[in-house]
């Protein structure tokens, strides 16, 4: 009990880091959030003047001394208030919310995807090491785990959307018409994340292929398995009871440490896409200065790797007896 | 383990079902929305690239271009703008009195609001001073200078007179940036930018907002039949996302976008598509920091980069051809008030030369601030000219909002920017050369010139239209010979519309993109 307190108060200090962090870092950027001078995308507005930058400033309260912006940021914080979005006007944590459910759709099918192929490929590999298969796929997993994932989006939305038209273009489900039913909303839906949920797959499930594989091969070369053979068990009993269960075990660390990387690939391919998950909108946010929603979009985010981890370490405990004691 | 292998089964049979179902339901959709089309008489429905940009409410909108003209197809001014100047719109038409500090707008008496409401006098008013205590955004600079406007009053139901305390030829423009609201609804309404319900919306425009997403950056308007001007030509404008635009409209996922050159191809020999040129009123330029580098303050060694950098071939080479050099008068080609008489600088490296060495500088190293893209390449190629004449330069790049602080802190030697606007009214070439007050954002701090200070006032008060065009053909002569800043090049490039769906797309006199004039979807 005293190790949970103690993995608790872990948590509580880096969370606290990690507010400071997200405070600090957007005000630390140069650029203010209501100079902007330059068009992109041709572009035109009206270019503020110095005093309309002060009110502005003044407005929201980033004439303050920043101790007390940061007073009022943790005092906000508290009361689970995020801020006001400059930019976007609205609350941030109504802006957050709503788009990270789309994140979670890509990030999450991604992952028990990348997860399930890895272990099909990885295990297959394991047993027939060294044959000309377990190469060729060892060779075809490296290298897809080391293109970027934009490049693979690009790829499938040229291929299979430009040109084969099976799938849309962009955005995450189809707009300004009436569903009939709740089911073809889902599908609609479905249909959308495909290509986003393909690309992060294919960059995701080299990484899942080797660490089955390699940790797989250890568990191979273990006494027990020499033991199950000896006592002439089923092979397909040893490759998946004694077997792969023990090889599985790192893998399930893996899985939430993933979740960190996996939403910073969702991000570039729903930028790709053209996704309304927070990628885009972390990178509208940056690009306007807004702080607020920098602060809150990047807290939510580091929540969610945070439980994850915290919860890989609860439960890893509970599935490797050997940790328990 | 087993349980596990089961379920994990199970989820690969629903995706695969999801997969199959998924793409029969799509064709089934094509052929349903065939079937429509031969139907009926058709609505027309244009879509167009979406992107979130704020609910379509003078307070809501962001202060970007794609929100604020979003709100001009659902709110009215008093005045608006074609491809010749500006037209009457809720104004009927307008008197100039007093020497130009007072102007009298004759009203509509045919408007009603979306509500049933009529539309009178007493809505401009109020719209007016609601907008002193709570300025909408992008609220117009002149407006709310300090004194400047000094009573809105009714004189009818039907008739308003704005007292000034100076005149301004730029008030026109100032007014077509008053969206009017109806009092009977923002009467009450103490947070105008929090104001997000239906009764927002209530306006006398062509268009009314029958759709919204903030997430997903979708809009659908849709065409008001009892609106008061006029009809419609358009039935439904549609926003929606857009990852690619050539490949979206090639696709038909949208009916209009700009295509970069090197895909104008894909477009070219087909029937459904016509292709339109961009109004040249996006221009980049190179700014000399002369109040902190000395060597800057000299008009010959100024003189000499611009001999140096070849515009041609910046056009060329950056804009693949798509673009116009910019004119040392400023004020670009395609300004209604261009002067086509001031120097040219063709490249010349020998005269480039010479005026350095009369101009009695040494060269030094020079650091070049540039923007992300694009403008690393501009910066490079502008290096490589200037090194030709012995002029060194160091490249530095910077994300757009890092530069542009940088440069509304004067913090910097050379810088290159670009942005929209060059087309507007010409007022801008004081406020840029001449506008001390306003500093690093949009002065040139350190360029100072009698001449054109005194003849820059002269144009702000002078409303006599003749008058006023040949001062500003003068201040783009002394611009040309001063050189305080150089214009690189205007970007033009091709907008490609679909013809099937919709054709009428036009330009205001003074913008570069027609999808944002109202008068597009108007007959």
């Amino acid at each position: 009990m005293r190790d949970f307190w103690k993995t608790v108060f872990g948590y509580v200090l880096t969370f606290f880091l990690i507010i400071t962090l997200n405070f600090a870092l957007p005000r630390m950027m140069p650029g203010n959030p209501f100079v902007h001078l330059s068009g992109e995308d041709e572009e035109v507005f009206e270019t503020a003047s110095s005093e309309q930058v002060a009110y502005y400033n003044a407005y929201y309260g980033l004439d303050q001394p920043i101790l007390t912006q940061y007073g009022d940021y943790l005092k906000g914080l508290l009361k689970g208030d995020l801020g006001f979005s400059y930019y976007y006007k609205t609350a941030v944590l109504d802006i957050v919310l709503r788009r990270i459910l789309w994140t979670f759709l890509l990030a999450f099918s991604a992952l028990i995807l990348s997860f399930i192929l890895g272990i099909i490929l990885g295990s297959y590999s394991a047993w027939h090491r060294d044959s000309w298969q377990d190469r060729a796929l060892y060779m075809l997993m490296t290298i897809t785990s080391e293109i970027p994932p934009f490049l693979v989006g690009i790829v499938l939305l040229i291929v299979f959307a430009a040109n084969l038209k099976l799938f849309p273009l962009s955005g995450s489900m189809k707009h300004f018409t009436t569903y009939t039913s709740m089911g073809e909303k889902v599908i609609n839906i479905l249909h959308h994340a495909i290509l986003p949920v393909i690309t992060l797959t294919f960059v995701r499930v080299g990484g899942v292929y080797l660490l089955v594989r390699n940790s797989l091969i250890g568990v191979l070369k273990q006494d027990y398995i020499r033991t199950a053979k000896a006592k002439g068990l089923r092979e397909k009993r040893i490759q998946y009871v004694h077997a792969l269960k023990n090889a599985l075990l790192p893998l399930f660390t893996r899985l939430a440490m993933q979740l960190g990387t996996m939403m910073g690939g969702t991000i570039l391919v729903e930028n790709v896409f053209a996704y309304p998950g927070v990628g885009l909108l972390m990178r509208s946010a940056v690009n306007v200065r807004d702080y607020p929603l920098i602060q809150g979009v990047f807290l939510v985010l580091a929540l969610t790797v945070m439980t994850a981890n915290f919860a890989a370490d609860h439960f890893y405990r509970k599935l490797d007896p050997r940790v328990r004691e | 383990m087993k349980k596990y292998s089961k379920q994990i089964l199970c989820w690969m049979l629903i995706l695969i079902m999801a997969l199959t179902v998924a793409c029969s339901s799509n064709n089934n959709q094509g052929k349903a929305d065939a079937e429509k089309k031969t139907e009926k008489t058709e609505p027309v429905v244009v879509k167009l690239a979406g992107g979130d940009f704020g609910l379509s409410q003078p307070y809501t909108t962001y202060s970007r271009g794609p929100g604020t003209y979003k709100v001009k197809l659902v709110f009215d001014s008093l005045v608006a703008k074609d491809d010749k100047g500006y037209i009457p719109w809720l104004a009927e038409n307008w008197e100039l009195k007093e020497d130009g500090k007072q102007y009298v707008f004759t009203l509509r008496d045919d408007v009603k609001w979306a509500d049933g409401k009529p539309f009178t006098a007493e809505d401009v008013v109020f719209t007016f001073d609601y907008g002193q205590v709570h300025p909408p955004v992008g609220s117009s600079q002149l407006l709310m200078k300090e004194g400047f406007l000094k009573e809105v009053a009714k004189t009818s139901d039907h008739e308003v007179v704005f007292n000034l305390s100076e005149p301004n030829p730029n008030f026109l423009e100032a007014i077509i940036s008053v969206n009017i609201i109806p009092k009977h609804i923002w009467e009450g309404v103490e947070r105008p930018d929090e104001f997000t319900d239906e009764e927002a919306l209530i306006a006398t425009g062509p268009f009314k907002l029958v759709d919204y997403n903030k997430e997903h950056g979708t809009y659908r308007f849709e065409a008001r039949e009892d609106f008061w001007g006029p009809k419609p030509a358009v039935d439904v404008i549609e926003f929606v996302p857009v990852s690619d635009p050539v490949m979206a409209l090639e696709n038909g996922d949208i009916d209009l976008a700009s295509i970069p050159v090197d895909s104008l191809s894909r477009f070219e020999d087909k029937e459904e598509f016509t292709m339109m040129d961009n109004l040249g009123v996006y221009g980049t330029r190179l700014r000399f920091n002369i109040a902190n580098v000395d060597d800057f303050k000299s008009k010959e060694f100024r003189q000499a980069f611009a001999y140096a950098i070849d515009r041609q071939d910046i056009v060329d080479k950056i804009a693949r051809g798509a673009g116009v050099p910019g004119s040392m008068g400023i004020l670009p080609p395609a300004h209604i008030w261009y002067n086509d008489q001031v120097p040219k600088y063709d490249k010349n490296i020998e005269k480039a030369k010479e005026l350095i060495e009369k101009s009695g500088v040494t060269p030094g190293e020079y650091e070049l601030l540039v923007g992300e893209g694009q403008e690393v390449r501009l910066g490079e190629l502008i290096k490589e000219q200037l090194e030709a004449v012995g002029i060194q330069v160091n490249v530095v790049t910077a994300d757009l909002k890092s530069r542009d602080s940088r440069m509304a802190e004067g913090d910097y030697q050379l810088v290159v920017t670009g942005h929209g606007g060059w087309g507007r009214d010409a007022d801008y070439l004081r406020t840029r050369f001449a506008g001390k007050a306003d500093g690093w954002s949009s002065g040139t701090p350190g360029y100072e010139n009698e001449t054109f200070s005194k003849l820059a006032e002269e144009q702000r008060v002078e409303t006599d239209e003749a008058k006023r065009k040949k001062i500003i053909m003068e201040l783009q002569e002394v611009l040309a010979e001063d050189v305080p800043e150089i214009p690189l090049f205007m970007r033009t490039g091709k907008t490609v519309y679909r013809n099937t769906t919709y054709g009428g797309w036009k330009y205001e006199f003074d913008h570069h993109e027609s999808t944002h004039n109202k008068l597009s979807y108007l007959e």
